[in-house]
């Protein structure tokens, strides 16, 4: 960034010349067809109407050449007058139309010369111009005043986006929220040479920072920066009422979010959402769809999920007000991050911008979160919000998963489906638990395990040890001894009791249905115990 | 190089005819040829039965010799719808000669161009009297006063016009411009076209008021363009004979009609010819089309305009393009032939130059 303007706005020249784009925002030029513009900044200094060629012959530099009588009969004359306005360096042509020819396109092109071609008849025309050009602010004035009312006219983030861009282009402009953009044009972030950036801050509510918007203005057009500062200031207050309205309706927000995920889980090509779990799918380009941007979602570039769910493995659908206490606590702490219902849990997802990723093509998978240092910054990013939101979990019997970082939508909904497995293997480690995907390993086999049924059928094979009061001791030891491949002293040691001890549960187990030393038994045991154990160990 | 170039002809003979019409179609690029076809048979019979015509340079008879402009006026389509009875061009010499009160010697072409590059012939085969190798105009311009015998002040009357209806016109102006104004009812009433004799004066006044050389220069440049079916070749020996030169190849990418506002003064209908060039700058190159090509823009800069003779080579068959056969797509060298210097004065210009086709520019030669 070469420059940064800040409130107060910069006072420019009243009458610095008008640049090309603006006058084609104002009557007259604003019905004109512009046929070729190549460089919307040009400066315009004065307007000549040309009605032969000898005056033609005489057009300084810069100027807005309008085209009359003589010199718009059409045909060759069209190319004789861009021919003369290109030696003399002219801003612009303006031809009526019925000397209009397509071969004149061409030529312009070709020139790199301005075209525009009007209805209106060229003197009224060219006075008008000349009016404008020479009262630059006033011109000025116009075009902010009808950029406000076009800007009254929109309802959504997007649609006063797209308003500024229209009205400011070729100056990209995109709202930050946080560190990603959540809606506009990214190139407005991406520093060139000769150009300058200017950041407008968008106050929410409380005052507090919310969002910025962002304009990359060519450094040629300083005189125009501060106007673009004015023409951003007005779009604070349309941008603030369309947050606030998308805000007002959370659980129309919600049931429309959730259709949308499920939308794009389609897109990335996993069109049964309910298989469990998902056969990875290959991944492969997916645009962003338009609708994304509009929920506030970004998914360009490469994604990290975490899954929310319930710590007591319900495998129904949480309930509403749930949704809502996880849906406020989720958006006090990251707002600009979606929080989503999905299936039995919610799920949210960290964009961690293509910028911050430096070179790393965005299409390259990144599984391992200690690869590249600009990665590092993603899962620390992650991490606060995990230990934020983590006093949150314990309170509401939350468990969260957290996925590794993926390129692209298929990336995002891989993401996912490593979050949620690694949600149910936290599940284990009781309430307020965190697991990393990349930490799970083999355990994930068991996640899935429907340990709901496999007591169940325990309590018809064998009511005995259910029935038992110290069933949960019992189980336990045997799970121990199992995982210790059999060693007693080992078991002892990781249960903390004396070996004779374990020897005691082992052989009382063995009377309740619980046998161990059967080769045939043993895998059966073994998940049994483990369902067993995990299911008691909550409370 | 087959072909034998004379530096003047010394006579024209049936066998010099088909070389004489292509030369004539090759100076007025805009004409198409339907019109007369059988003219040119007819005139090869007349000269083998009359035996050749005598082509002399206006210095080479005596200054006192009283010389008759002839040519043909009116529409190259009424010329075939209508053919010639035979006698129109030989009687309207002759009625010239019963107003002026004096035998013509000589016979010469008002415009050594299309269809009248011959009418001069078949007078001359017909009366007996030897050809002048000379014309007023050196091409074909659209009115019967755009001549060098204009600028250099002889008077244009009186005149005949005859028709193949066995009437004729004479007039007598004093202002050679209303002459073609006169003229242009008549001819229309004598069947859309007539022969005109005109001009009449002595060849002395010739040697300078007319341009010399531009009969056999006809036949010479004919005679090229009869034996090369290599554009390069014709391009190249084009440039030796008649001063010509490319300003570039290029594809046909657009046909506007009735591209710019009319006047009444010249007839046709203006529409312009946009060529894409291939190679070179790649520009894209405009031409002005009236009943000739007027004017070419290279990338909207005049590069060339009347009186200049400008043409389309169609590069695939070695030939002249006419105007009514241009099609988007066609591969065509564009060849600019300048006229004679007597066009490129400040007089010429304003008679014949751009500005007299709704061109306000200055003419590239006199930048």
């Amino acid at each position: 960034m070469t420059g940064t303007v800040r409130h107060p706005p910069q006072r420019r020249s009243a009458t610095a010349p008008l640049e090309l784009a603006e006058l084609l925002r104002v009557e007259p030029l604003a019905s004109a067809d512009a046929v070729h513009v190549p460089d919307p900044g040009r400066l315009v200094h004065q307007v000549v109407l040309a009605e032969t060629f000898e005056r033609l012959g005489r057009t300084g530099p810069h100027a807005l050449v309008v085209l009359h009588a003589e010199a718009a009969t059409g045909g060759w004359s069209l190319a004789a007058g861009l021919h003369a306005t290109w030696e003399r360096n002219a801003a612009a042509v303006v031809v009526p139309r019925p000397a209009m020819s397509a071969s004149s396109v061409i030529l312009a092109q070709r020139l790199g010369i301005a075209l525009l071609v009007i209805d209106a008849d060229p003197v009224d025309t060219s006075l008008a111009l000349a009016g404008q050009v020479s009262a630059p602010q006033a011109a000025r004035a116009l075009r902010v005043a009808l950029c406000a009312e076009r800007l009254a006219d929109q309802t959504s983030i997007r649609g006063v986006l797209g308003v500024l861009n229209a009205e400011l282009a070729p100056a990209p402009v995109a709202l930050i929220v946080g560190r990603s953009v959540t809606a506009g044009r990214a190139a407005a972030l991406q520093e060139r040479p000769e150009h300058r950036q200017v950041r407008i801050e968008v106050n929410g509510a409380g005052g507090r920072p919310w969002a910025e918007l962002v304009a990359r203005v060519p450094g040629t057009t300083a005189a125009a920066a501060g106007h673009v500062e004015s023409l951003l200031g007005l779009a604070r207050l349309p941008l603030l009422a369309a947050w606030a309205q998308a805000r007002l309706q959370t659980s129309t927000q919600a049931v429309q979010e959730r259709a949308a995920f499920q939308l794009l889980r389609r897109l990335a090509g996993d069109p049964d959402s309910d298989a469990l779990p998902r056969s990875r799918v290959e991944p492969h380009d997916v645009a962003a769809p338009s609708w994304a941007s509009d929920l506030g979602w970004r998914v360009e570039g490469t994604n990290r999920a975490v899954w929310i769910g319930s710590a007591h493995g319900a495998e129904t659908e949480p309930a509403p007000e749930l949704t809502e206490l996880v849906r406020s606590a989720w958006q006090r702490e990251r707002p600009d991050w979606p929080i989503i219902a999905d299936a039995d849990g919610w799920v949210s997802w960290q964009n961690i911008s293509a910028d911050a990723l430096g070179s790393d093509d965005p299409g390259d998978d990144i599984d391992d979160d200690d690869t590249g240092g600009a990665d590092t910054d993603g899962a620390t990013a992650m991490r606060r919000v995990i230990s934020a939101v983590g006093k949150v979990a314990r309170r509401h019997g939350l468990v969260l998963g957290i996925g590794g970082a993926h390129a692209g939508i298929p990336g995002l909904m891989r993401s996912v489906e490593q979050a949620r497995l690694a949600a149910h293997v936290a599940r284990d480690g009781g309430p307020g638990t965190v697991q990393w995907f990349d930490g799970v390993g083999a355990r994930a086999t068991l996640a899935w395990l429907p340990r709901g049924q496999i007591a169940a059928v325990a309590e018809l094979s064998l009511p005995d040890l259910v029935a038992a009061r110290d069933r949960v001791s019992l189980v336990d030891t045997v799970l121990t001894v199992l995982d210790c491949g059999g060693s007693l002293s080992q078991a002892s040691t990781r249960l903390g009791v004396h070996r004779n001890t374990v020897l005691a549960r082992v052989a009382r187990a063995k009377e309740l249905g619980l046998v161990v030393d059967d080769p045939n038994r043993r895998l059966a045991m073994h998940v049994l115990c483990y369902a067993l154990a995990t299911l008691w160990k909550a409370p | 190089m087959t072909s034998r170039y004379v530096g003047a002809v010394s006579s024209v003979t049936a066998d010099d005819v088909p070389a004489l019409v292509e030369g004539a179609k090759f100076y007025s690029p805009a004409v198409g040829d339907a019109g007369w076809i059988s003219m040119v048979s007819w005139t090869t019979e007349l000269l083998r039965r009359n035996g050749p015509v005598v082509l002399v340079r206006p210095d080479a008879v005596a200054p006192q010799t009283r010389a008759v402009g002839l040519c043909a006026i009116g529409s190259g389509a009424a010329l075939a719808d209508l053919p010639p009875a035979g006698d129109e061009f030989a009687l309207a010499v002759r009625e010239v000669e019963h107003l002026t009160r004096r035998r013509a010697g000589v016979v010469y072409p008002l415009a050594a161009a299309t269809v009248s590059a011959l009418v001069p012939l078949v007078a001359a085969a017909q009366l007996e009297v030897p050809l002048l190798d000379a014309d007023g105009m050196g091409r074909t311009f659209a009115l019967i006063h755009h001549t060098s015998m204009h600028l250099a002040g002889l008077p244009i009357g009186p005149l005949v016009a005859r028709g193949a209806t066995g009437e004729s016109i004479a007039l007598s102006v004093h202002a050679a411009a209303r002459a073609d104004t006169l003229l242009r009812g008549g001819v229309d009433s004598l069947g859309g076209w007539a022969a005109l004799a005109a001009y009449p004066c002595t060849a002395g006044q010739l040697r300078t008021a007319a341009l010399p050389g531009t009969v056999s220069r006809l036949i010479n440049v004919g005679r090229l363009l009869l034996e090369s079916g290599d554009t390069e070749v014709l391009i190249g020996r084009l440039a030796a004979v008649a001063g010509c030169r490319r300003i570039g190849r290029g594809r046909i990418v657009e046909l506007e009609h009735l591209s710019r506002p009319s006047d009444v003064t010249i007839p046709a209908h203006p529409s312009s010819v946009v060529i894409d060039e291939v190679g070179g700058h790649g520009r894209l190159m405009r031409l002005e089309l009236r009943s000739e090509i007027v004017a070419v823009f290279a990338d909207g800069a005049l590069a060339a305009a009347a009186p200049d003779l400008i043409c389309l080579i169609d590069v695939l068959r070695g030939e002249l393009a006419t105007l009514d056969s241009l099609e988007p797509g066609a591969l065509v060298d564009v060849l600019v032939m300048p006229a004679d210097a007597v066009w490129y004065s400040a007089e010429g210009l304003a008679m014949v130059g751009p500005a007299s086709h709704g061109i306000p520019l200055d003419h590239p030669r006199r930048r």
